[in-house]
């Protein structure tokens, strides 16, 4: 690549249509962050629902009535549960595919791993640059669908037939929406594996690698393999939609009184199969990129190299692999047959022991250490009883018993929620206060962030915690009213509204993180800001400025000689010894 | 790559060629055959993918020189279909209650 | 700084960058097919006649009346194949003329097949046999139809390398050769699905 030209790049070129890696992962970084709050938003407009029934909507109750008669339901500000099924069907669609997903493997994994392995790009930029905007793509389509007659999807992010098969137009946009996202998906995940194998600097050996190019690596693998059974999945849903084919329309349904005028013949189970082969493996999508943020914030805020790293490769190898062998968990009520049952079952409680291990070494990581309880640190150690609370509150939904009582309550959207909402993003945040001087040459202000943390930390668990209470006492999940018209509710209803204010101020704690970013982003940046303001030992803070420098990012290839954690080394002068020193 | 090489390759790809055309009109012969078994359709539809996978084998060992290829890109297709059994298989054996004699 | 590998191979791995990631498509496309394989075994095997009976009755004899046709498809295909392994052959072998031969011959091979399928669909849509007639033709339209899509992609790809493409023979030609081996993989792969989806589709009935 002939480095003459960049100094003459329009805007365009520069800052639109890039092919450097860490400004398309900022890219990515910014537009995920706006689909996770309008993701957040919809679930803010839900709780109010929940808490107060089919009463109008404060603040945004014109917004949400004017929402509602464009898409052909009756409004008066309140959410009816027409749109109340749209809002949640996308608010999962969107925190996941559009948000969470394109954060931790579109901008942190873009931007940080080809910086972690000593490379000048990643191995395939205009690959990459086309991965972003077809990404930004499925955004605008799943974006256009809420202004739709009907609505956006509404049949659940997990769009089951035969209700997905003759929903709305909406649903049609979802699926188009999906092959977009899924698309930019794989190039993504390619570009990242060839990376990796392919760009590491001279010395970076496999067992030298971060934990988090690690994680980044496996989750590749999964985003690779897994997605294009969902893929199939939504061609298979498009045909029965666009041309009255019956891949998941049994012989006989009737709908609304009436024979539906299909052939039949097709299976309901097949798109549970497909989805959830997919799905499975994107919970691990979702948590491993955030496990390796953590990996480095624990090891450099203990001044310990972290405990357990050749555990943590194989547990997140193993990991990974055992995720396609569990999917059928999901389906533990669809009539399957005790071998199947069984056999899930044992997968699903072996595949508990990887990450039981992981978060073990992270706690181990603490013993002995020198903690530093700055931001990034606090986040990361919020998040372990977080994902501990996650994976325990797993195991009755992994045994098919007590599944038997708990599948599709909101015992279950309470046990996802506590891995994905603290798990996910407490890591995220973790990420961004550590990484930020590094993407900007600015660091963060402390006080907002440990404000933006505690609140955070204490409203997670105000929304989530009574989920279980609720689960258990038997509410389902997807109700419009939250329960309201079921005897067996009566006695848990009044977590509805403990949880709606909890949302809320969740929300009004995340203030102090937005201010945060724009008075730090304004901030006329220093001189020569300080490229290691944390001291930590691998190649993005020890061999490049802050920022890094343009195409390239470094004056000349970084050379390797040891790990990525040698954190205090007895004989050392400082506590930390770069991966590349000599 | 000298000439000598390239004939020996060239020569290779077409013996292969003769052998997936033979292997085709195997597939179609194959097909009418009536297998003299209690399940003729099983015993047709086992040598039809039994020959598919023999042609299938052919194209990627000699076209896509997978009989030489390095050992990443081999580990990464023997993951992808140790993965894929299950796809195919899993569904389809929904409702076994048992596995095994009893 | 440049990226390396991109025509280098990788003293460790062996491989050239667009070589590994070519094959990991490849297994994302095994894994889509294999999604489609799945679904054909499912709905297969939990039908109580194969194939079903719709509105306009049963597509059997349809299908044993083009099985000739589908038979000629996987010989061209076949073909096309051994053309697209030549082609990058006579790159090896420094004959660029040569190369445009064996090319070419891949591209009409692959149009030839096109047009053959276009009879089959106008032919059996003719009849009545659309999509939703029966899951038979749900998946006989879903799978030949992506597969077609495919193809397309394919014929596009080698067009642009045999035509404004073949520019890079001349600047770089070892990495123009590596990308038409890197595009004959993708084309074999096309190949290989089709031998597992003519006798599925065609034969086994």
């Amino acid at each position: 690549m002939n480095d003459n030209s960049h100094h003459d790049e329009n805007f365009w070129k520069k800052y639109i249509f890039s092919t450097d890696h860490k400004v398309i992962g900022i890219q990515y970084g910014i537009t995920a962050l706006i689909f996770l709050f309008f993701g957040f938003s919809l679930m803010m407009i839900m709780r109010w629902q929940l808490a107060y029934p089919d009463t109008a909507v404060p603040f945004v109750g014109g917004l949400v009535k004017w929402l509602a008669t464009l898409n052909g339901f009756a409004s008066d500000g309140n959410l009816p549960s027409d749109l109340y099924n749209v809002f949640g069907a996308m608010h999962g669609t969107i925190m996941i595919f559009l948000g969470v997903v394109p954060l931790i493997v579109g901008a942190f994994g873009n931007y940080l791993v080809p910086l972690q392995i000593g490379a000048p790009d990643m191995a395939f930029p205009k690959l990459n640059m086309a991965s972003y905007w077809v990404y930004f793509i499925g955004g605008i389509v799943m974006f256009i669908s809420f202004f739709l007659p009907g609505g956006a999807a509404n049949s659940g992010w997990t769009s089951y037939p035969p209700l997905s098969d003759i929903a709305t137009i909406g649903q049609t946009y979802w699926l188009i929406g999906m092959v977009f996202l899924i698309t930019s998906s794989l190039l993504g995940s390619m570009n990242i594996i060839v990376t990796i194998i392919q760009l590491r600097a001279e010395g970076m050996t496999w067992m030298r690698l971060p934990f988090f190019v690690w994680s980044q690596l496996v989750t590749s693998f999964l985003l690779v393999l897994a997605f294009p059974p969902l893929e199939a999945a939504g061609i298979f849903q498009l045909m029965d939609r666009v041309f009255g084919t019956s891949f998941f329309l049994p012989s006989g349904l009737v709908v609304g009184g009436e024979a539906l005028n299909v052939s039949g013949g097709g299976s309901p189970l097949l798109w549970q199969h497909l989805f959830w082969f997919l799905a499975h493996p994107e919970v691990y999508v979702l948590i491993l990129p955030g496990m390796g943020i953590l990996a480095e914030i624990i090891s450099n805020n203990t001044r310990k190299p972290i405990w357990g790293y050749r555990s943590l490769v194989y547990s997140a190898a193993f990991l990974g692999f055992m995720s396609f062998l569990v999917w059928a968990h999901h389906m533990f009520l669809t009539g399957m047959g005790q071998a199947m049952s069984m056999f899930f079952q044992t997968t699903t409680m072996i595949i508990s022991v990887p990450s039981v291990i992981i978060l073990t070494c992270f706690m181990l990581s603490l013993w002995g250490g020198s903690i530093r309880f700055n931001t990034p640190m606090l986040f990361a150690l919020g998040w372990m009883p977080m994902f501990g609370i996650g994976g325990l509150t797993g195991l009755p939904l992994g045994l098919s018993t007590p599944d038997i009582h708990l599948h599709d309550t909101y015992y279950v959207i309470g046990h996802f929620h506590y891995v994905v909402a603290p798990g996910t993003i407490f890591a995220i945040f973790a990420g961004i206060y550590y990484w930020f001087p590094k993407i900007t040459g600015k660091m963060l202000n402390e006080r907002l962030g440990k404000t933006h943390f505690y609140f955070s930390f204490l409203f997670m668990n105000g929304v989530f915690w009574p989920m279980f209470i609720q689960g258990l006492a038997g509410v389902s999940r997807r109700l419009a009213d939250g329960g309201a018209s079921y005897a067996h509710a009566q006695g848990v209803l009044q977590y509805n509204e403990i949880m709606s204010y909890s949302a809320w101020l969740l929300a009004i704690a995340q203030l102090p993180f937005i201010y945060n970013l724009i008075i730090t982003i304004r901030k006329k940046r220093q001189e020569n800001p300080d490229p290691n303001p944390w001291n930590a030992t691998t190649v993005e803070w020890t061999d490049t400025t802050s920022p890094p420098l343009g195409h390239g990012n470094f004056e000349k290839a970084p050379i390797v000689h040891r790990g990525p954690y040698e954190y205090s080394v007895p004989g050392e002068t400082n506590d930390f010894t770069p991966q590349t020193q000599n | 790559m000298s000439d000598k090489n390239m004939s020996h390759h060239i020569s290779n790809y077409r013996n292969v060629f003769i052998y997936l055309l033979i292997g085709t009109a195997l597939t179609v012969g194959a097909s009418y055959f009536d297998f003299n078994i209690s399940n003729s359709m099983a015993g047709a539809i086992f040598v039809g993918l039994v020959i598919a996978s023999i042609k299938g084998y052919l194209v990627a060992a000699n076209f896509m020189h997978l009989n030489s290829e390095k050992k990443m890109i081999l580990w990464i297709l023997l993951l992808t279909v140790i993965l894929l059994l299950p796809l195919l298989f899993i569904p389809v054996m929904w409702d076994i209650n048992n596995m095994g004699n009893h | 700084m440049e990226i390396p590998y991109n025509v280098e191979t990788r003293d460790d791995t062996g491989l050239y960058n667009a070589k590994l990631g070519i094959w990991l498509f490849l297994a994302s496309e095994v894994m889509l097919f294999g999604g489609l394989f799945s679904a054909y075994i499912l709905l297969r095997t939990g039908a109580p006649i194969w194939p079903p009976i719709g509105e306009y009755g049963s597509i059997l004899h349809m299908l044993i009346e083009t099985v000739p046709h589908a038979t000629f498809n996987t010989i061209i295909l076949i073909l096309s194949s051994v053309t697209m392994v030549m082609a990058w052959v006579s790159l090896k072998q420094k004959d660029i003329k040569k190369y445009k031969v064996y090319l070419g011959i891949t591209i009409v091979c692959a149009i030839v097949f096109l047009i053959v399928k276009y009879f089959e669909y106008s032919h059996k849509i003719h009849e009545g046999f659309i999509p939703s007639h029966d899951t038979y033709m749900a998946l006989y339209f879903t799978l030949t139809g992506l597969h077609g899509l495919h193809i397309i992609g394919g014929i596009v790809v080698l067009a642009y390398l045999w035509g404004p493409g073949i520019k890079m023979w001349d600047s770089e030609p070892e990495r123009f050769t590596n990308r038409i081996e890197v595009a004959g993989l993708y084309w074999h792969f096309v190949d290989l699905v089709w031998i597992f989806l003519f006798p599925t589709l065609y034969l086994l009935n």
